[in-house]
């Protein structure tokens, strides 16, 4: 052992330490994300009464129960606006709360990249529709790819990408897992078997629940989880 | 973290001891760890790196100081309401000094591994 360089090799490995332990340290401290989870939430359960009030179903008798054809005109009314909002509302809290905590922000890249993603996703979803009523749909049943992708394209596939985005930049590797597992519900839903014998209207009412109270769980679990690090 | 913008290892050539590059504004736990936290929070306040670095008032003022001669943050006084507070945020200089002193640790480190009988 040489009497200059252990000393060296330790003292630069402690300062590295100190290094990451601080760093991590403060990118926890900047994170405020049961308010971003809850803002969503509030904006995916609100969307339930357009969807009813706005929701047009075609519906052909086959055999003893029906073919329907379901357009979602609430979608465009209501959630281009309200996730542009959404976002302006997360970066607005994120800024503010970090800012009491005696930080700046990371969030900006966030918002932006949602807002982007909402503006083409709808731009998709849109695009995906005008094709099919001129080429009219797959045959029924349809096509797996073309459900997954749908649902992917829609509002709360936006929102899961999105998450996606604040999790590497929060490096938040707890928010990561919570995001998959929002997915893998939006992608391939459940609906327990509710509202089989509701009205038609409601067709998308179980999964719109299912996909609010996620959300709110995660902003619960969030908040319990930064109020005991804290 | 990640290396924010780490320069060329030192300026003396690769086979100088990495120790004769550091400097000595930086490589200090206090100075480095005021850099390590502006870089990450892009701007932080006085009464959090206080609390982080668990200095008193006059001892980080000193440290600030120093740092602020250097050119390596930039320092900006405002009101909360009627309280006063400092805002820290890191120059360019800031970044690429640490950015350096970060590659210099690292290269330290695997020098003093490299060297025979694992020290």
């Amino acid at each position: 052992m040489t009497t200059e360089s252990a000393p060296a090799g330790g003292d630069a490995r402690r300062l590295l330490s100190d290094v990451r332990s601080l760093a991590h340290r403060v990118r926890r401290d900047q994170r405020a994300t049961w308010i971003a989870l809850l803002i969503l939430c509030v904006a995916t359960l609100a969307a339930i009464p357009f969807d009813y009030y706005f929701l047009v179903a075609h519906c052909t008798p086959v055999g003893d129960g029906a073919t329907c054809t379901f357009n979602r005109r609430g979608f465009l009314f209501y959630w281009p606006p309200a996730l542009l909002l959404s976002y302006a509302a997360i970066a607005v809290c994120y800024v503010r709360i970090a800012r009491q905590r005696g930080l700046g922000a990371r969030v900006l890249p966030y918002a932006i990249t949602g807002a982007a993603l909402t503006v083409l996703f709808t731009a998709a979803w849109v695009g995906i529709r005008l094709y099919l009523s001129h080429y009219g749909t797959p045959a029924d049943p349809l096509p797996s790819w073309y459900l997954l992708l749908d649902r992917l394209v829609a509002p709360a596939g936006t929102i899961g990408v999105a998450l996606l985005v604040l999790a590497r930049l929060e490096r938040n590797a707890a928010l990561l897992a919570f995001t998959l597992g929002y997915l893998a519900v939006v992608l391939v839903p459940i609906d327990f078997g509710w509202g089989r014998n509701w009205d038609i209207h409601t067709t998308f009412l179980p999964q719109q629940i299912i996909d609010g109270a996620v959300l709110l769980a995660g902003a619960i679990g969030f908040a319990l989880s930064g109020r005991r690090q804290r | 973290m990640t290396a924010p913008n780490a320069g060329p290892p030192t300026a003396a050539g690769p086979d100088v001891h990495p120790v004769l590059g550091l400097d000595d504004v930086v490589h200090q736990r206090v100075r480095l760890g005021i850099l390590t936290i502006a870089h990450e929070a892009r701007r932080v306040e006085f009464g959090y790196l206080r609390s982080q670095l668990e200095l008193t008032a006059g001892n980080l003022s000193k440290h600030l100081t120093v740092l602020e001669t250097a050119g390596l943050i930039a320092v900006e006084k405002g009101y909360a309401g009627k309280r006063g507070r400092t805002w820290i945020t890191l120059t360019a200089a800031g970044t690429a000094a640490l950015g350096r002193e970060i590659s210099r640790l690292k290269a330290l480190i695997d020098r003093v591994e490299l060297t025979p009988d694992g020290l």
